[in-house]
């Protein structure tokens, strides 16, 4: 299937920009009550920032039907002096592209890799359509490094809600640290820049047909840019806030395809995993800074509803994956009552080296083994949820850093099983 | 004495000539039973090199094959069952196309009828195996899907699809084999329609409340101003 810059009208509007040195990706999807102000955000930052860059900000859009398209084309900054900027020497130039392939996020990002790869852009970045936190200066500290710095790839380092980002706080963030030995907080942040020459990189991977399209795009991108070598950093942006999301969205759909990309990628990288040893800090720019943030609405009742109903009903299923011992401690945790309900950072340690070495050896077809870790998840975070209700943020991050010591410190379990 | 000796050599005489007659049969039949043995003995080495370059072992694993044959103690590895089901029906054919070679009338009777056959046994055998693989997938799909969304009676839901599977599995298997295909296709759907609609009963009068209780939850979480726990 030919790149989405083999398509005529594509193709003309690239010949007529001919070269860029930045590129700006924002992936849509029906985000029109949003999309003004992200587009308004990189336009000023890329006006404050790089005046003398030329730079094109595309919106890779899914097939939106509430005018998002509109809403980008329509959007300009008519008042540069309010932004402190006199004027730009270099215009920003706007492409609104419908995505082709897979419908999701990862169909999104590969239609700006190839326009970044056919402008030869010399540094991007992507940031998601429904950020209301997003100022300017995230695109000065997504960009600079890679730009300036020769760094090829920048994660994002944000202040979240300490309930917030679950699956990045118990999974994702602990066991890549742990894997590939780097402290990238945000793993599957959303909001990256990263070099052309890295761009040029993730287009030569055959994975554009894998859930690397769909929620799997973000762990993907940060290991492979770990794994193989590139220059890593992450940049502080402050708090991410941003448009609930669709409450129906499926919580173990999310768990397949990021902790799947993941395992995938266990795979293919075992030989640059299996020998590293501990972790190190990657290097890390912007001023850090408090922010308040929006209280957050966990039913804990519900998720232990959702645990102990896995206890009842996943019982053979749960024994094959974890072994006998672990699922009794389990089943001891899940008979107390709520107020006594704990899940410990070593047992979740265990047990997700043990769906990691389950998925290794194919022992259950991956979709069934993956969703079936969606209770055992809610446990987890039911108890660290009780746990830090009442304590601070500081608090909560230290417990983070006690489960990632514990994948760090169990991880020749893993290499020692993994055959 | 010359007509008494004649009355013991000529039976004897005629049997040769029979045996003559027949010996040749004989030998083919041998023949046809050596060839096929060995035959036989290179397509199980052949099957078995196969499924073992294709990993059939592990995926007989994820699919519960080797799991279901171990409840049946069976404990020989699933590739090794294929290599000697393959074997010995084989075997079976080649001994059919032996004794078809003795050209008696009984025997080609049997033969042809077996031949008939033989297709349908060979295709209720594969309705079996891909029903229990089909059966075990979707039971296990269900249970997990259910349980992950909060269901009070997730195991019953699935052995419930489970075995509404297995009924129609097992029907569609005896319907191949023609075994008295009337009362198969009866009983089936008297069973099949039976249990549907057991099942439409107690989930229409037994789901009133828990209807009504997502629908106030559903309520309850609209009217609710805080938003919810973002997991990515």
């Amino acid at each position: 299937m030919g790149g989405i810059t083999t398509r005529k009208d594509i193709n003309e509007q690239l010949e007529r920009i001919e070269t860029a040195d930045i590129v700006v990706g924002i992936p849509s999807f029906n985000n029109a009550r949003t999309i003004g102000q992200v587009v308004r955000a990189v336009q000023a930052g890329l006006a404050k920032y790089f005046p003398n860059h030329k730079a094109v900000l595309v919106d890779s859009d899914g097939g939106s039907t509430d005018g998002t398209v509109e809403v980008v084309r329509n959007t300009v900054i008519e008042d540069f002096q309010s932004i402190l900027v006199p004027h730009r020497v270099e215009p920003v130039l706007k492409m609104a592209v419908p995505y082709h392939g897979i419908p999701g996020k990862g169909s999104a990002f590969r239609t700006v890799f190839e326009i970044a790869r056919a402008l030869n852009a010399k540094a991007c970045a992507v940031v998601d359509s429904d950020l209301r936190s997003i100022t300017p200066e995230w695109v000065e500290l997504l960009i600079k490094p890679v730009l300036y710095e020769g760094f090829d790839y920048t994660a994002p380092l944000y202040h979240r809600h300490k309930f917030d980002g679950t699956i990045t706080n118990s999974i994702i963030y602990p066991l890549t640290r742990a894997l590939y030995g780097r402290r990238v907080r945000q793993p599957i942040g959303g909001d990256f820049g990263f070099s052309g020459k890295l761009a040029e990189f993730y287009l030569s991977k055959d994975v554009w047909q894998t859930d690397v399209a769909r929620y799997g795009i973000d762990i993907w991108m940060t290991t492979e840019a770990i794994a193989n070598g590139f220059k890593v950093s992450q940049a502080f942006l402050g708090a991410k806030i941003h448009d609930p999301k669709d409450p129906g969205s499926d919580l173990s759909a999310m768990l397949y395809q990021v902790v799947g990309s993941a395992f995938n990628l266990m795979e293919t990288y075992h030989a640059a995993w299996k020998t590293v040893h501990g972790s190190e800090p990657v290097p890390t720019f912007g001023f850090q800074y408090e922010v308040g943030l929006e209280e957050v609405n966990v039913d804990v009742g519900r998720m232990l509803r959702l645990f102990r109903e896995g206890i009842k009903n996943l019982r053979e299923l749960w024994v094959s994956v974890i072994g006998k011992g672990d699922f009794s401690e389990l089943e001891a945790h899940a008979g107390r009552s709520d107020d006594e309900f704990c899940f410990s950072p070593a047992l979740w340690t265990r047990i997700v080296y043990d769906y990691a070495l389950a998925y290794h050896r194919k022992q259950l077809p991956p979709e069934h083994l993956l969703k079936s870790l969606t209770p055992l998840y809610l446990g987890r975070t039911a108890s660290f949820v009780m746990e830090f209700r009442d304590r601070d943020q500081s608090k909560a991050e230290a417990e983070i850093e006690n489960l990632c010591a514990e994948f760090e410190g169990n991880k020749e379990y893993l290499t020692t099983n993994w055959k | 004495m010359h007509y008494f000796i004649s009355l013991i050599l000529e039976p004897l005489k005629e049997m040769s000539v029979k045996f003559l007659h027949f010996a040749p049969n004989l030998l083919a039949m041998l023949i046809i039973i050596l060839i096929g043995i060995i035959a036989a003995k290179i397509v199980r080495f052949v099957l078995l090199r196969l499924l073992k370059a294709i990993n059939f072992d592990a995926w007989s694993d994820r699919m519960g094959l080797t799991a279901a044959m171990r409840k049946g103690e069976v404990w020989a590895k699933p590739s090794a069952v294929v290599g000697a089901f393959a074997f010995w029906l084989l075997i079976i054919i080649v001994l059919m196309a032996g004794l078809g070679a003795l050209q008696a009338q009984p025997i080609d009777n049997l033969i042809s009828q077996f031949v008939l056959y033989l297709p349908r046994v060979i295709s209720a055998a594969l309705i079996v195996v891909f029903g229990y693989i089909a059966t075990s997938f979707i039971g296990r799909a269900i249970l997990i899907s259910a349980v992950n969304r909060g269901f009070h009676f997730s195991k019953l839901l699935a052995e419930a699809v489970r075995l509404l599977l297995v009924v129609l599995f097992v029907a569609m298997a005896l319907e191949q084999l023609q075994v008295a295909p009337g009362i198969v296709v009866a009983a089936f759907s008297i069973l099949f329609g039976g249990i549907v609609f057991a099942l439409a009963i107690a989930f229409g009068v037994g789901g009133i409340e828990a209807a009504k209780k997502i629908i106030e939850h559903e309520n309850e979480k609209k009217a609710e101003d805080k938003r919810d726990i973002e997991h990515i």
